[in-house]
């Protein structure tokens, strides 16, 4: 750990895993939504759901969504922020043993209901939080690396494509991980990155006509950062 | 000439490891360093990788932050949904200005400061968690009160924050600060322990005293366990920081009287960690034993859950 682990963070009350790392899940969705968010649909699981409403849990996972960080007041007024914003939202309580204790999974959609992509976190303790989930591939970024998310059409020699673009522009990759989707024959490709990814070279890779989607997350900076300690 | 060789010594350091607050004294030793707050600044301005004045501006910024909470708990009417926390620090400050107080104005405002904090924390005010939300008031209710009561410079404030800072690094190290692992002795005991050191930082540079204090703090809650009613930051949790603002109060006073500790804090620390790891589900934060489990409290829950639910 480090002394500022034990003295901070600055943060809503009233509870570091229920409010503070709500508010984290809904902020890293946000990023790795990577669009302007519309029209959102929050489950929340388990504790979250039982007790979330006491710890103002909605209101700070919302409020992250918007892009509030942990400190922000404006978490205590986030619905009425959601609205003036023209952002249409709606909670679901839910229990699931499969689940972790807190945790939560956000379904974005644009303004008619189309294009869903969800993002399911988890609060882990003290403030840690970790998307564990995108679009039902398991993943596993808590924001201090910065991340390249890549969906294309399933075909040989995308990670070399991806790896030899990269490695020219002297980006190292800290962590690889391919998955696919057999019925859609989409592949994923999940990149942790030691530098970000410029625009330009993200611009690139959309342009590849066998990628779908590119979504470039950077690393959170300090006001995030805190050790998966307690 | 052995001085300048320390400072050698420590120039060449890249990290700084340790085992606990022992381990931590005989490094200053070592380095010739002179009080627990310059080892800790070195010891994050080290293992972080950030320059001195950097880490000091952030703990100003902490310091900051803990004024403003101080600020908003006071002016604010703090009340929860569940009803169960409803404007405490508002009545205390009441009573003491009608003249009621039982031990003096000081005392009273050490406990009406730290129930302002930890209401407006209940109350989704913007705190410090020191270590942790939970136990958010114990610091500025009684570090700060004591701090402002006596004078002391902002500087010296700040040092007194990183030595807070360093006690609880070493309880995180040997056990840990969350609840959910070993119950509220982890939380507002680890929170009065930094508390107590702390404050005994501010008027003596015998680091035994410091450590008395720290120690004296933690022993007196050993055992305490976490049982917060309907899973809320409220019942017990806001008079438990009180319960440790007044007794790290006590810790310091004794400790600054030249009462020294039996046990060294280490072992204390890791006689509290032995407890919690013996200390039964039930009463790690899940609200299936203790206070959270009496009748009026499951009551309490249900009342709470049926009118989320009809949100």
């Amino acid at each position: 750990m480090a002394i500022f682990d034990v003295m901070g963070p600055i943060m809503i009350g009233p509870s570091s895993s229920h409010t503070a790392g709500a508010a984290k899940i809904g902020y890293l969705a946000r990023r790795v939504y990577g669009r302007p968010v519309e029209r959102v649909h929050i489950t929340l699981y388990n504790s979250f759901a039982e007790t979330g409403l006491g710890h103002g849990t909605d209101k700070a996972i919302l409020g992250g969504l918007l892009g509030l960080r942990v400190d922000d007041p404006r978490i205590r007024q986030s619905y009425t922020l959601a609205r003036q914003q023209g952002v249409v939202f709606a909670f679901e309580q839910a229990i699931d043993p499969d689940k972790h204790p807190n945790c939560a999974v956000v379904q974005f959609t644009d303004a008619d209901g189309g294009r869903p992509f969800t993002v399911e976190g988890i609060s882990v303790g003290g403030g840690s939080v970790k998307i564990v989930a995108i679009n039902g591939a398991r993943v596993d970024f808590s924001g201090k690396h910065n991340l390249l998310f890549v969906t294309y059409r399933d075909v040989p020699g995308m990670m070399a494509l991806l790896g030899d673009a990269l490695g020219a522009r002297g980006i190292n990759i800290a962590y690889a991980q391919i998955s696919r989707d057999k019925n859609t024959g989409q592949a994923m490709a999940i990149l942790k990155l030691d530098q970000p990814c410029p625009d330009d070279l993200t611009s690139s890779f959309r342009s590849n006509v066998d990628v779908t989607d590119v979504v470039t997350i950077g690393k959170l900076g300090n006001e995030y950062e805190r050790s998966e300690e307690d | 000439m052995s001085a300048p060789k320390k400072t050698d010594a420590l120039q060449e350091v890249q990290r700084i490891r340790i085992h606990g607050l022992t381990e931590a004294r005989q490094l200053m030793g070592e380095y010739g360093i002179a009080s627990l707050a310059e080892f800790f600044i070195t010891y994050e301005s080290k293992n972080q990788e950030l320059p001195r004045t950097e880490v000091i501006s952030r703990m100003d910024t902490i310091l900051e932050a803990m004024r403003g909470a101080l600020r908003e708990g006071r002016e604010h009417p703090n009340r929860t949904s569940s009803g169960m926390i409803d404007g405490g620090a508002a009545r205390v400050a009441a009573f003491a200005s009608a003249g009621g107080s039982l031990l003096g104005t000081s005392f009273s405002d050490v406990i009406r400061n730290t129930l302002a904090v930890a209401e407006s924390n209940a109350c989704m005010g913007r705190i410090v968690a020191a270590p942790t939300a939970g136990a958010s008031g114990v610091l500025p209710g009684a570090y700060l009160t004591v701090a402002d009561l006596r004078h002391v410079p902002d500087e010296r404030i700040v040092d007194g924050l990183f030595v807070a800072g360093g006690i609880g690094e070493c309880i995180a190290i040997q056990a840990s600060l969350s609840g959910s692992q070993h119950g509220c002795q982890a939380e507002n005991g680890s929170a009065g322990a930094m508390t107590a050191a702390a404050i005994t930082s501010l008027f003596t540079e015998d680091q035994d005293a410091v450590e008395s204090a720290a120690a004296f703090a933690l022993k007196s809650v050993l055992g305490l366990v976490c049982d917060p009613v309907a899973g809320l930051v409220e019942v017990p949790c806001v008079k438990r920081n009180v319960m440790a603002a007044v007794n790290a109060v006590a810790s310091a006073e004794m400790a600054l009287a030249g009462i020294r500790t039996v046990i060294p804090f280490d072992e204390v620390v890791q006689a509290m960690a032995n407890i919690g790891r013996e200390m039964p589900n039930a009463l790690r934060e899940t609200s299936l034993g203790g206070l959270a489990a009496t009748p009026t409290a499951i009551g309490i829950a249900n009342r709470f859950k049926k009118s989320c639910a009809g949100r």
